[in-house]
């Protein structure tokens, strides 16, 4: 291995000489790699006495129980019911099966481990030996030998007496390591307008005709569809409006009680009382979390808040939806509604401020800065 | 009988010079086999780490061989009734197929999930032991180092693979992912247009993560794992401090036989316990989340526990957004998220050097310490675990208020107190346990062993009668030096370093009947 | 057995809403009679002593188990109760029969606790109140709606309309400042009907223009399939339905220490 181990030293054992037990030869080996026997004996004095036969006889057991376990995972996997058939009670066979198989394997694995373990802790010999620890790098004469190759190498090449050649060739490869990355370039895209505009923009995605509002299901929505006290979940009635390729749209119209409809009128942003956005006692705010955008749909109609369930964010339902409590630091947008001819909801306008977790060049409203 | 023992050996020095002629193995092997190891149940932790490591690799080739990582959109008809008809992508639909229709697929999905959770908290525990014990310092800090990454890429390695499924619980965390990538000041938007192909959750990002999953990081984890354990391998493992126990030498058993029954027997019992967990609890349900859906989530939605620390940061930090209008916002996940988890991988990172410019230690050091020996620093670290099971806990502070009928802002206000005060009382706590404990190893030093045995002399005071561990001298005290091993407390453990160790948690006094023989009556028997 | 007593329940339920239904009828009617005392009376006299016997146990009751938070007349007292005009027989079932009413303390929310009246008692109250003002019902045939639901459809709306509050698993979740939404685990397919009919507390109410009945069935269909009868599909133990907590928790508690006490058998301890 390391230098040392070459070193013939004076109290060497002549390995020629015949006498030799194979012990003194493996002891030798031992030395040379700097190890020293402090303790080595059976680990029982007597070989072959009851207590040895009955450990033999505990790990033989122990690894014929593995095998044992093995064939029955074999078969429970080939022959136990396992297809699901929709019905997953205790007395539905199929539903053991994963459990079967859990437990048989484990159980194999266990007892060959435990086999193993019993093996070396109870029939190895017991021993104790003391390896030499080289410890803080190599010798003064390996360091030299090192340190003059290097030198000549360097000295070789000519690194220090050509530094135009090296200039040029950290200049040539500094950009070819560019090239090496360059193409991961395939994957930079304009993020353009995708944080900003949402499924509800009508010139974007409904040529220019105002989105109407729909259940998931397709239905578009009558404001006699939810009651007082009840909300429901929106989406934009455009081509696959409703799938997560328009993720920052879903909205939550809720229906207030007459009283918090106009504690929130009076409460209403200037912006939402410009645009209208409340139509009656409806309300419908974007339900991407501000903070980092998960659903926040938890209403509380009593309350009058939203929890956001990943990070706990409340907003105020009776005051633009403003962060009452948690992480979030922004209101969650209103969307402004009406009411069609047909006398289908319909959103006036995309989102007044973008939805969803800020960036940092996200576009702010003097009213937002208010808060 | 004789004779045929003499023709497999024959058989074995034959095939073995054949080997050797071209490989030049007798040497080598010779010092592979006969390596010496320290043994103590502290260093096979880092090893539970490495099995689960195994069983991962063996568990995602199974789940590989099934899974599509496919965004396209298709209609699920597979025999879980409840998502039939449901449109769904088709990462999710195969993962359902491994749960349903794939014979023992899903008892592979749970294992794989168990040793995940398992690689993970080992890798915690062990990384607890080589920090309270110093076994990070010269010349091991790039050890430490190697070590920290690799919890990091088992992190992100883990994240990646809850994100794969493209279930409800996955996306949502995903979503959060994206939610903090946007808020890195000037590059966010880009940075998540760039990941998820446009705008999110698009159609390209699984089959993005999935190549990191199965391939990039793997391969990192392997390559690092196996420059870990060579490292200490080629360093020699630490000890602890003992009798014959020095800087300059390794006490314990050889490689062969003794170590490696043993961690082979260890690795199938990681196994083992893994199987047996991934039949008895069930883990991640995906058939009850449903796909991904931007509008939907569930209550009580929770990471791994390996991210809820930094879920827990994230919710416990309070509404500061730091703007100016109108033209920059900088948001405030950007702190708790990016921030706070830069600093979780490059504090630890450079833990080694901190400490060593403090303590101005700059020697090698191959025997460990004892926890109490260094207060400073087992404070430190126990100030750091209270921190983060603090971060921990209010990951799913939302299971806790509902679970123990708390006020959730209660448990929320509690974590951002808690965050502050109660490392700090960990560690005043933590310090002033390790003095004592200190002190009392010195008691025992310099007066011996509590016996129990009360006496009472002529002027009617009680003493107790002490074992002196050396021989006192005129005042009864005894004059050993503290060597950083364990003090014996109890009048059976003087015997504490016999080789035979027997009894599972507290030696056994075993009387010495035939006493050790010497080596020529164990040669004379072979 | 369950099904025994889901049957009796029904039956029951079914002459519940029968009585109840005579009782509105007898009241619009006894309310005709004052006009035109002839034209009704021979006829609605024997039933309309039970219907007003009905309202008039259920005022009784009112009168001393309710009347200090919620008012006179169910009109309600600032602070204490809210008004009951108009939230129907079904919302004071739900709320009696579940022990959430009458409220031991003022509180956040109103726990679900073993109930201090009988099914008869919950129903009288139930009469009273819808005789103050009607509000919604459960349909006669709930049973046989459930039977026929589809539960892939009761899916859909369960994640879109219900998990954020209840869990994926059904298994509730924390709400603002105390309150929470209970677990589903053991309601009652009426429980569940009467709650999204009428929003108990913080719940939203989900209303037969926002939910059809149908839909309804369809999500009970398959909350007592995805709670009650697919339990542990993939395991013995369901850890709770915590998700990633408590498995968080069971890797610590049962594969670490049992790992750690094997460290501990296999190598040395000094």
């Amino acid at each position: 291995m390391s230098a040392h181990n070459d070193d013939r030293r004076p109290d060497e054992v002549d390995l020629s000489d015949p006498k030799l037990s194979r012990f003194d030869v493996y002891r030798e080996g031992l030395r040379r790699d700097g190890i020293e026997i402090i303790h080595y004996e059976p680990r029982y004095a007597k070989p072959g006495t009851k207590v040895e036969k009955r450990m033999e006889r505990i790990v033989a057991s122990m690894f014929l129980g593995s095998g044992l376990f093995a064939t029955l995972f074999v078969v429970a996997y080939i022959w136990w019911p396992w297809q699901y058939d929709g019905a997953a009670t205790w007395r539905d066979p199929q539903t053991w099966y994963t459990p079967i198989l859990g437990v048989t394997l484990g159980l194999s694995l266990l007892l060959i481990a435990m086999a193993v373990l019993t093996w070396a802790k109870k029939l190895l010999p017991v021993e104790e030996l003391v390896q030499d620890r080289h410890d803080g790098g190599s010798s003064r004469e390996d360091r030299r030998f090192a340190e003059s190759t290097v030198d000549t190498v360097v000295d070789d090449m000519g690194l220090k007496r050509r530094p135009f050649l090296v200039k040029a060739a950290l200049l040539g490869a500094a950009p070819l390591g560019l090239a090496a990355v360059a193409p991961l370039g395939g994957l930079i895209k304009d993020p353009g307008d995708m944080l900003t505009v949402t499924g509800w923009n009508a010139e974007k995605h409904n040529g220019g005709e105002p989105v109407r509002l729909m259940l998931k299901d397709g239905a578009l929505v009558r404001p006699d569809m939810v009651s007082t006290g009840g909300q429901i979940t929106v989406f934009p009635a455009i081509e696959g409006g409703a799938g997560n390729e328009f993720a920052s749209a879903p909205t939550l119209l809720i229906r207030l009680r007459a009283q918090d409809a106009e504690v929130l009128r009076e409460n209403l942003y200037p912006m939402y009382q410009d645009s209208e956005a409340m139509w009656g006692d409806f309300v419908a705010y974007s339900k991407i979390c501000t903070h980092v955008g998960c659903p926040a749909s938890l209403y509380e109609q009593q309350s009058q808040r939203l929890l956001c369930p990943c990070h706990q964010s409340q907003f105020n339902v009776v005051d633009n939806a403003a962060p009452v409590f948690g992480p979030a630091t922004r209101h969650l947008p209103m969307l402004p509604i009406g009411v069609d001819g047909d006398g289908y909801f319909y959103a006036k306008s995309d989102f007044l401020v973008p939805p969803g977790p800020a960036f940092w060049n996200r576009p702010s409203l003097p009213e937002e800065d208010e808060q | 009988m004789k004779r045929r023992k003499g023709t497999n050996e024959s058989l074995m020095t034959k095939a073995g010079g054949e080997l050797d002629d071209r490989f030049k193995l007798a040497g080598p092997a010779r010092v592979l086999m006969n390596k010496v190891f320290p043994d103590h149940w502290s260093f096979l932790l880092g090893e539970i780490a490495l099995f689960s490591f195994i069983l991962l690799l063996l568990t995602g080739t199974f789940l590989a061989l099934f899974f599509d990582p496919s965004m396209a959109h298709v209609t699920y008809q597979g025999s879980y009734v409840p998502l039939q008809g449901v449109g769904m992508s088709k990462a999710y639909e195969s993962a359902l197929n491994i749960s349903f229709e794939v014979r023992g697929g899903l008892i592979m999905r749970q294992m794989h999930h168990w040793a995940t959770l398992l690689f993970m908290a080992s890798i915690l525990v062990h990384m607890m032991r080589i920090f309270f014990t110093g076994a990070f310092r010269a010349p091991r800090e790039t050890n430490w180092m190697i070590g920290i990454l690799l919890f990091w890429l088992g992190f992100f390695e883990g994240f990646i693979g809850y994100t794969l499924p493209d279930d409800g619980l996955s996306g949502t965390g995903l979503r959060i992912a994206e939610g903090m990538t946007e808020s890195l000041p000037f590059l966010g938007p880009w940075v998540s247009a760039a990941l998820f192909g446009g705008a999110f959750p698009g159609d390209e990002v699984i089959a993005r993560l999935y190549i990191i999953h199965v391939f990039l990081l793997p391969l990192a984890l392997l390559a690092l794992i196996t420059v870990h354990v060579g490292l200490v391998f080629a360093q020699k493992h630490t000890q602890w401090p003992g009798p014959g126990r020095t800087e300059h030498n390794v006490v314990g058993f050889r490689m062969f036989p003794n170590y490696v029954m043993k961690q082979a027997g260890f690795m199938l019992l990681v196994f083992g316990v893994v199987a047996a967990m991934a039949g008895l609890f069930q883990i991640n349900p995906i058939w009850l989340f449903g796909p991904y859906e931007a509008s939907v989530v569930s209550s009580a939605s929770q990471p791994d526990f390996y991210v809820m620390f930094m879920d827990g940061l994230i919710r416990l930090f309070p509404a500061w957004e730091f703007r100016v209008p109108p033209y920059f916002t900088l948001p405030g996940v950007f702190w708790p998220g990016i921030v706070g988890m830069g600093l979780s991988v490059l504090l630890p990172l450079v833990y080694p050097l901190l400490e060593r410019r403090f303590t101005k230690d700059r020697a090698h050091h191959n025997l460990l310490q004892r926890p109490r020996d260094m207060p400073a620093r087992t404070g430190l670290g126990v100030m750091i675990i209270v921190f983060w099971l603090i971060g921990v806990i209010s990951g799913g502070n939302d299971v806790f208020a509902q679970a123990f009928h708390i006020s959730l802002n209660a448990m929320t206000w509690a974590g951002r107190i808690g965050m502050v005060v109660l490392p700090i009382i960990a560690y005043y706590l933590t310090y002033r346990i390790c003095l004592g404990l200190q002190q009392h190893d010195r008691e025992v030093l310099a007066h011996g062993l509590e016996t129990g045995i009360l006496m009472r002399d002529p002027d009617g005071r009680f003493y107790e009668v002490h074992q002196p561990l050396a021989e006192p001298d005129e005042h009864g005290h005894t004059e050993l030096e503290y060597s950083g091993a364990t003090v014996p407390k109890k009048m059976n453990r003087i015997g504490v370093l016999e080789p035979a160790e027997r009894g599972f948690f507290k030696s056994i006094e075993e009387p010495e009947g035939e006493g050790p023989r010497n080596r020529d009556e164990i040669e004379a028997g072979k | 057995m369950a099904a025994s007593a889901k049957r009796r329940r029904g039956w029951r339920k079914r002459l519940g809403a029968l009585a109840r239904f005579t009782g509105a009828l007898v009241i619009v009617g006894g309310l005709y009679s004052v006009f035109s005392p002839s034209l009704y009376a021979q006829e609605a006299d024997d039933s309309a002593s039970a219907v007003d016997s009905e309202v008039v146990k259920g005022q009784e009751l009112y009168d001393t188990s309710c009347i200090s938070c919620h008012g006179d007349n169910g009109e309600g007292i600032e602070g204490r109760g809210p008004s009951l005009v108009g939230v129907g027989s079904a919302s004071v079932e739900f709320q009696v029969n579940t022990g959430r009413m009458p409220m031991a303390a003022q509180g956040a929310q109103a726990p679900a606790a073993p109930s201090s009246f009988t099914e008869e008692e919950a129903e009288w109250l139930g009469a009273y109140i819808e005789y103050l003002g009607g509000g919604g019902t459960v349909p006669d045939d709930l049973d046989s709606l459930v039977e026929n639901a589809d539960t892939a459809a009761g899916n859909d709306l369960y994640r879109v309309n219900c998990s954020s509050c209840h869990g994926y698993a059904g298994g509730g979740g924390a709400l603002s400042s105390g309150a929470h939404a209970p677990s589903l685990e053991g309601v009652t397919d009426e429980e569940l009907y009467q709650a999204m009919l009428t929003g108990p507390q913080n719940m939203p109410v989900f209303a037969d223009n926002q939910l059809t009945p149908e839909q309804k069935a369809d999500i009970i269909a398959y909350v007592q399939y995805m709670v009650n009868d697919d339990k542990d599909h993939g395991g013995v133990f369901s850890l709770g339905r915590f998700g990633p907590s408590t498995e968080g928790v069971a890797i610590f508690l049962v594969g670490i220490s049992s790992l750690l006490l094997a460290t501990l058998w296999i190598a040395g301890k000094s």
